[in-house]
């Protein structure tokens, strides 16, 4: 099959300002036809510019579509935008005037029309800086950004936004100029992590999120979990650590008194696999305890220690980790992860069996509900704020909690 | 008889007296060379710092680092601070040139005297470097533990402590071995005994785990036999627990 070369951004002098930038990801020819023809659905005659890194084959061309070649620097993670992305998006929004942007990670055949259409009138219509998806998950998905990105985004920024990494997202020509400018920061990182929310947040930015129902975000492709986790993790905490001037300072909107704790459930909606799952999620917590105390006393106080102890002892029938309890956890080994207590490395390996020992709590808690899973995430997030102001005092002055 | 005793015994005083009045002005000017310099080395130090943290270089260095890298200098300072990284810089700098000062002067005194100069001076900077092998081994010891303790745990293996203590005592040997052989101790002896404790560990820890991981590998082989593109599925299965309808029961992200 023939290709047609898409008309160069950079290369086009004679360009009317367009108002609206789509930023596809690199796809095979027939997904990236089909995500053409849901934007046209999705937003009729209107003039789009469509940036892809992408050639386009011959008699492709879509009615009010405009294709334009963009920077093959951008990052086919197909899960979350990188900084490249981000980078990419603004150099050609910068070129064609955009005022909006929608920058899509990943396929688009998992975000309904609506919430499409949603995303980009966010910024459009409501002035909004960043508008991102909310998904509804199982009970079982999204377990990470349950258990730390959701929380400490929240808490810290006092931005309630259920996804803070996205895969996709609708931002204004300023949101996507300062996310560009924080990628030139860190040269030769491409596939560096990027945090919109909280960007906008110490910029001033508005953001919102809009439903999109039960759509499953895009998998991660990268196959060994560990080193998954130490780098979101690692990538969290160094933007905490990057913009602890504001969050120390910020007068993020009152915590909000937790609920009630929600009863021990009978785990009676497991399934047996589950159970299974939850078991060797516990068995590595509990191994971890045995093992990696010399390492998890270089990290937190001797209240936790206790605690974890505690936590160990427990069947699976009653094992339950408390919000409170996780809370300190997390914000102890960000503080570590400042400190450099021990090789960072080494750190966020140590705290895989505490997130384990969470996501097992998490999903007895829920019992295969969604409702209970959200009201447990809900719980622990205000209980992160609750104790947003243990990990001020420990920031502020580490030595005297020095465990 | 008696005699004769008395002055051998009077001669080999004289000799070690000889010696010492030889060998104490050498000490003496090391010790002094090495107090002076490190008085020097704190006056300095410390003046370094306060015009340091006069003309605000850290945060002129932290700013710098927020807009050209991800991890300044900062990140190795001690107490994050490179103001104090560059102040201790300096002290160590003055007592490392008393250091080279004094054993300098230590050689000039000594030199005409007796053999210990050319034996003794050569011998220190083996010492030296047996001291940084031994830093250094151990620091590695302890790195390599926790990095296989770590990985060990999150890999559900119930030795993993076992695991653990074998690469750290590996490492600790092979340091010792390489100290020894680095001052010229023990000989060939160093060499073999380092061998069979070596070679034992190994051994012990590849029984281990061989013994431990027999179900692991026949299951690992077994999946291999069964999947001949096993090797491309790792590649792109997500981190979530699937089940055999492909349909994802949990995902971590």
């Amino acid at each position: 099959m023939s290709s047609l070369p898409i008309a160069d951004a950079t290369q086009d002098a004679s360009h009317t300002p367009a108002t609206m930038l789509v930023c596809l990801p690199s796809l095979p020819t027939e997904s990236l036809l089909a995500n053409l023809d849901k934007l046209s659905k999705v937003f009729g005659e209107e003039d789009l510019l469509i940036a892809t890194p992408d050639t386009l084959p011959e008699n492709m061309q879509r009615p009010g579509m405009e294709l334009i070649a963009m920077s093959s620097e951008r990052i086919a993670s197909g899960w979350v935008l990188a900084a490249a992305d981000y980078a990419s998006a603004a150099a050609v929004a910068a070129q064609r005037n955009a005022q909006t942007v929608l920058l899509l990670g990943g396929d688009l055949y998992g975000l309904p029309t609506n919430a499409l259409r949603s995303l980009v009138d966010g910024v459009r219509g409501q002035q909004m800086d960043l508008v991102l998806p909310r998904f509804a998950l199982r009970p079982g998905s999204g377990l990470v950004n349950s258990a730390l990105l959701y929380p400490l985004t929240r808490a810290l920024f006092g931005a309630n936004i259920r996804f803070p990494l996205p895969a996709d997202a609708a931002l204004s020509a300023r949101m996507i100029q300062r996310l560009a400018a924080q990628r030139g920061a860190r040269p030769g990182q491409s596939a560096s992590l990027l945090w919109p929310v909280t960007e906008a947040a110490i910029a001033g930015y508005s953001v919102r999120e809009v439903d999109a129902g039960e759509a499953e975000p895009p998998l991660p492709q990268q196959a060994d979990f560990s080193e998954l986790f130490q780098s979101i993790t690692g990538s969290l905490f160094a933007d905490l650590e990057s913009k602890a001037t504001f969050w120390q300072r910020a007068r993020t909107r009152p915590p909000i008194a937790a609920e009630p704790a929600l009863p021990l459930s009978n785990n009676a909606a497991l399934s047996a696999e589950a159970m299974t799952e939850v078991q060797s999620m516990i068995d590595t917590f509990q191994l971890a305890y045995a093992n990696l105390q010399e390492i998890w006393s270089l990290v937190l106080p001797p209240q936790s220690r206790l605690a974890l102890k505690k936590l160990s002892l427990q069947p699976a029938a009653s094992f339950h980790v408390e919000p409170q309890l996780w809370a300190r956890v997390v914000y102890d080994f960000a503080l570590a992860y400042r400190l450099r207590n021990l090789n960072r490395g080494h750190l966020l390996g140590a705290m895989m069996p505490l997130y384990l020992a969470w996501a097992a709590s998490h999903l007895l808690t829920a019992d295969n509900d969604a409702a209970r899973a959200e009201r447990h995430i809900a719980e622990t997030a205000a209980c992160f704020e609750l104790e947003r102001s243990y990990l001020v005092s420990r920031w502020r002055w580490p030595d005297r909690f020095n465990p | 008889m008696g005699q004769q005793i008395k002055s051998a015994l009077l001669q080999s005083t004289h000799r070690v007296l000889e010696v010492l009045v030889n060998f104490l002005p050498g000490v003496l000017a090391l010790l002094l060379a090495m107090i002076l310099f490190t008085l020097i080395g704190w006056g300095l130090s410390a003046l370094a710092y306060r015009i340091l943290i006069a003309m605000r270089f850290d945060d002129r260095l932290a700013e710098r680092a927020t807009s050209d890298a991800p991890a300044g200098i900062a990140d190795w300072s001690p107490a994050r601070s490179p103001a104090l990284l560059v102040s201790r810089a300096i002290l160590w700098l003055c007592i490392l040139i008393g250091l080279a000062l004094g054993v300098s002067a230590f050689d000039a005194s000594y030199s005409a005297q007796s053999q210990m100069s050319s034996f003794l001076l050569p011998y220190l900077t083996h010492i030296a470097g047996a001291v940084l092998l031994f830093i250094g081994g151990t620091l590695l010891a302890r790195f390599l533990a926790r990095s296989v303790l770590i990985g060990a745990v999150n890999a559900q293996l119930h030795y993993a402590r076992f695991l653990s203590l074998g690469v750290k005592w590996l490492v600790l040997v092979l340091t010792a071995a390489m100290v020894l052989e680095h001052l010229h101790v023990g000989g060939t002896v160093v060499g073999v005994a380092f061998g069979i404790l070596f070679g034992g560990i190994v051994l012990t820890l590849s029984l281990a785990i061989g013994l431990g991981s027999r179900d692991l590998v026949t299951r690992s082989i077994e999946k291999t036999m069964e999947r001949p593109n096993a090797a491309n599925a790792t590649q792109v299965v997500p981190p979530s627990t699937a089940d055999d309808t492909g349909q994802s029961r949990l995902r971590h992200f």
